[in-house]
């Protein structure tokens, strides 16, 4: 017991020679949470995407999934993880922002909302300990505070630890990948992401989404010839808006 | 005193008596089917009437403001708790009204020890189709009524409110202008607030008499592609 810290727990059990409790992650049932979702902000405002793959292994679940979900008309999530747990998350989210907006006849702060997501993952620990309901999710949101409201990008660890995003946040099997793009573009790109138009975005979206998709099976592509496209929501000023697969290919056609 | 029956029966009548001579110059309140959602009108003096309350839900009221509140928050509460343990697409007015604000106005109304509300409403269910499109009157003793006509009111006079109802049928028959239609609530409003006769065709001069007072507008949006189809409207938005 070498990593056991004299006079814990861990340490009482060894000394009492019973083996700790171990999780065998082999005897877990498959998890569907391999994905690549990010978020940027372009001369507009912020634009949120998502694959629309979902895996078990290695088995491809469905390419139709939404993983970028409008929690109200000025909050966005991605979700990155355990499926059952992202969902009942926004679920969560949804109706106790919108029940707060109407019941108080204010929206809530973007402060309450970043937070009221930290406190869903903070309550999820013991899942996450597990092995088996880990979920790492994107959020944006509009700061109202600021005139012209201003979208903010936020990113979270497993543990609920919130960051505010500078320029871009990326989560999932495929984020990685991304984030190196990414930063390469911020740094190097004519134009970088934050100068972007909202036709050079889409693109830049569709390409950085076909770029994870080489690396990381998990990932579904963008193939504008089968009609398949990612989920995209922009965040502005005015508050969340999808763009349909016939408006991405608009953007994507030379 | 309620030990005796009718002892009983006189009370309900006097409280009756007195929650219309309460509500007597409370401001009444509109909704209109139209084919793209349903306008909801109120004026006010700075205190809401008009309200959201669920994804395709609405009310307008008149009446005291707390208790407009407290029957705003038991519609809010049971609509969203019923949201999150089934679906969004199981709220319905019929249940919400049925098995949840009627009976408890009632009882409250026949419990003679207890404040009665001061409240006349509308509440307002929007539909996939027009023909699907709900409007419900509910009274402050819990008794309501399905609309079936395009316009509905709620005034504090029942007979005043039918002359403003079938006055506004007539007008607006075919009418889908949004502006047009708020322009006639509007004159309708102005005539039952100072008594004027429907029948009469007297010179409306609502505009003045709006002068001190806030136009309050919701729409719910048939054609909105989010779940939440209620916004409220500016009078400036309606080209007011």
């Amino acid at each position: 017991m070498s990593h056991a810290i004299a006079g814990d727990f861990l340490s009482l059990l060894a000394t009492r020679q019973v083996s700790a409790l171990k999780v065998d992650a082999a005897a877990a049932p498959a998890q569907t949470q391999a994905t690549t979702v990010f978020a940027f902000h372009f001369k507009d405002g912020v634009l949120m995407a998502g694959d629309r793959r979902a895996t078990a292994g290695n088995v491809i679940v469905t390419d139709t999934i939404d993983k970028v979900i409008e929690i109200d008309a000025t909050s966005v999530l991605a979700i990155a993880g355990v499926p059952a747990t992202a969902f009942e998350m926004a679920r969560v989210m949804q109706t106790s922002f919108e029940y707060y907006r109407r019941s108080q006849l204010q929206q809530l702060s973007l402060p309450a909302k970043v937070r009221a997501l930290a406190r869903l993952l903070r309550e999820n620990l013991p899942l996450t300990m597990q092995g088996v309901g880990v979920v790492m999710p994107l959020f944006a949101g509009l700061d109202q505070s600021k005139h012209p409201a201003e979208p903010k990008i936020y990113f979270y660890d497993p543990l609920g630890a919130q960051f505010q995003a500078v320029g871009y946040a990326a989560s999932g099997s495929g984020s990685n990948t991304i984030r190196s793009v990414i930063s390469f573009q911020e740094r190097y790109g004519k134009p970088p992401p934050s100068q972007m138009s909202l036709g050079e975005a889409v693109q830049f979206t569709s390409r950085v989404l076909m770029t994870a998709s080489e690396f990381d099976a998990a990932t579904g592509g963008v193939n504008p010839e089968t009609k398949t496209f990612a989920t995209i929501k922009i965040l502005d000023a005015n508050g969340v808006r999808t763009l349909s697969g016939d408006e991405q290919l608009k953007h994507l056609k030379p | 005193m309620t030990e005796e029956p009718y002892r009983w029966l006189e009370a309900v009548g006097n409280r009756r008596e007195y929650v219309r001579e309460q509500l007597k110059g409370g401001s009444p309140a509109f909704a209109v089917k139209l084919k793209d959602g349903i306008l909801v009108l109120g004026v006010g003096s700075g205190q809401s009437k008009v309200f959201e309350l669920f994804d395709r839900h609405a009310l307008a009221a008149l009446g005291h403001p707390a208790d407009i509140e407290k029957i705003r928050q038991a519609a809010i509460d049971a609509a969203h708790m019923e949201a999150f343990t089934r679906a969004p697409e199981d709220v319905s007015l019929r249940r919400l009204i049925s098995f949840g604000l009627s009976p408890q106005l009632k009882t409250n109304f026949e419990q003679i020890f207890s404040a009665p509300f001061l409240i006349e409403m509308l509440l307002i269910e929007l539909g996939a189709e027009p023909e699907s499109d709900v409007v419900v009157r509910l009274h402050y003793d819990g008794a309501f009524q399905i609309s079936t006509t395009r316009v509905t009111v709620a005034a504090s006079e029942s007979d005043r409110e039918k002359a403003a109802q079938d006055w506004l049928n007539e007008k607006l028959a075919g009418v889908e202008d949004r502006k047009e239609v708020a322009q006639r609530l509007l004159e309708a409003w102005w005539r039952l607030v100072e008594n004027k006769e429907f029948s009469a065709d007297v010179a409306a001069d609502w505009k003045n008499a709006l002068r001190d007072k806030i136009v309050e507008v919701g729409w719910l949006d048939r054609k909105a592609n989010r779940q939440a189809r209620y916004a409220p409207l500016s009078p400036a938005e309606l080209g007011l």
